[in-house]
């Protein structure tokens, strides 16, 4: 039995899940966005997956989406723990339930 | 054949350390338990033939961006914070949910007719550079989004220095810019 395309999608269908479930479910805010990473790993992992099932000049773009994504992963990351970080100062608390001074 | 197990144990490695990630309490192990995927992922991408988006992986997600979770967590000190429960009521609904929704993708997938391509190219250096910086007319453009995205990392490093000063507008600043 060969490696199938499938397969691949099954993984990246549980690492997605699994970090959407990390940042839905945990109240830690530094795990909140350690799920959001994981979710974002996942996709790319999707798209290289499927650009191997197209043909020749078809299969590049699934193979160059994934740098910006993980560029556009670099920036969210760096604005979001900054954000932390400024909120940390106020609360003293990480956990997520006491960020919500702004609920309507 | 070989190609399946080696995808079969970084796919373990990957799912199993990424269970970490939901199950761990500290968030520096968590941290690592994140960078197990990555590595893993950076694998996977290698065996599919990608070896350049495996090594570009392993440097900007394991290298850059983890550190910087690293270094956050222990700017924080957040384990100090170990009264907070991991997790609450809340999860109790939306781990079927999760199930339900990934299940219909699932399903949704095996059904799809997918085969691998014997002629989907490698993604080499060599290519993925000829792709990335062809400036032809008739080229895909990707030059303007790497610009586009230089701009964007600049300006996410601008707000995060921004964002985690010490106060804006205090009087230690005013005092500094009445001093040049």
């Amino acid at each position: 039995m060969e490696l199938q395309p499938i397969f691949i999608q099954i993984l990246a269908l549980a690492l997605f899940a699994i970090g959407i479930l990390v940042a839905i479910t945990r109240r830690n805010i530094i795990f909140v966005l350690m799920g959001v990473e994981l979710a974002l790993n996942a996709v790319n992992l999707s798209f290289v997956g499927f650009a191997k099932t197209l043909p020749a000049e078809l299969s590049v773009a699934g193979q160059i989406v994934p740098l910006f994504s993980i560029a556009i992963a670099a920036a969210e990351a760096c604005v979001g723990f900054a954000m932390v970080i400024l909120i940390f100062r106020n609360r003293e608390s990480i956990d997520a339930d006491s960020y919500s001074n702004m609920r309507g | 054949m070989l190609a399946l197990i080696y995808f079969i144990i970084l796919a373990v490695i990957a799912l199993g350390a990424a269970v970490c990630v939901l199950l761990s309490r500290h968030p520096l192990y968590g941290a690592l338990s994140l960078i197990t995927t990555m590595v893993a992922l950076a694998g996977i991408y290698g065996l599919l033939g990608s070896p350049f988006l495996g090594v570009v992986q392993i440097m900007v997600y394991a290298g850059a961006i983890m550190m910087l979770v690293t270094f956050v967590i222990m700017v924080l000190n957040g384990a100090r914070d170990s009264k907070t429960p991991m997790f609450d009521k809340v999860s109790l609904f939306i781990l079927p949910s999760v199930i339900v929704l990934a299940g219909l993708v699932g399903f949704a997938l095996v059904r799809a007719p997918l085969a691998f391509d014997t002629t989907a190219l490698r993604g080499s250096v060599a290519l993925t550079s000829k792709t990335l910086f062809d400036v032809a007319q008739t080229g895909p453009g990707y030059f303007i989004l790497f610009e586009i995205l230089g701009l964007l990392l600049l300006s996410a490093m601008v707000a995060a220095v921004l964002m985690a000063k010490k106060r804006l507008g205090s009087i230690e600043t005013e005092n500094t810019e009445d001093n040049h």
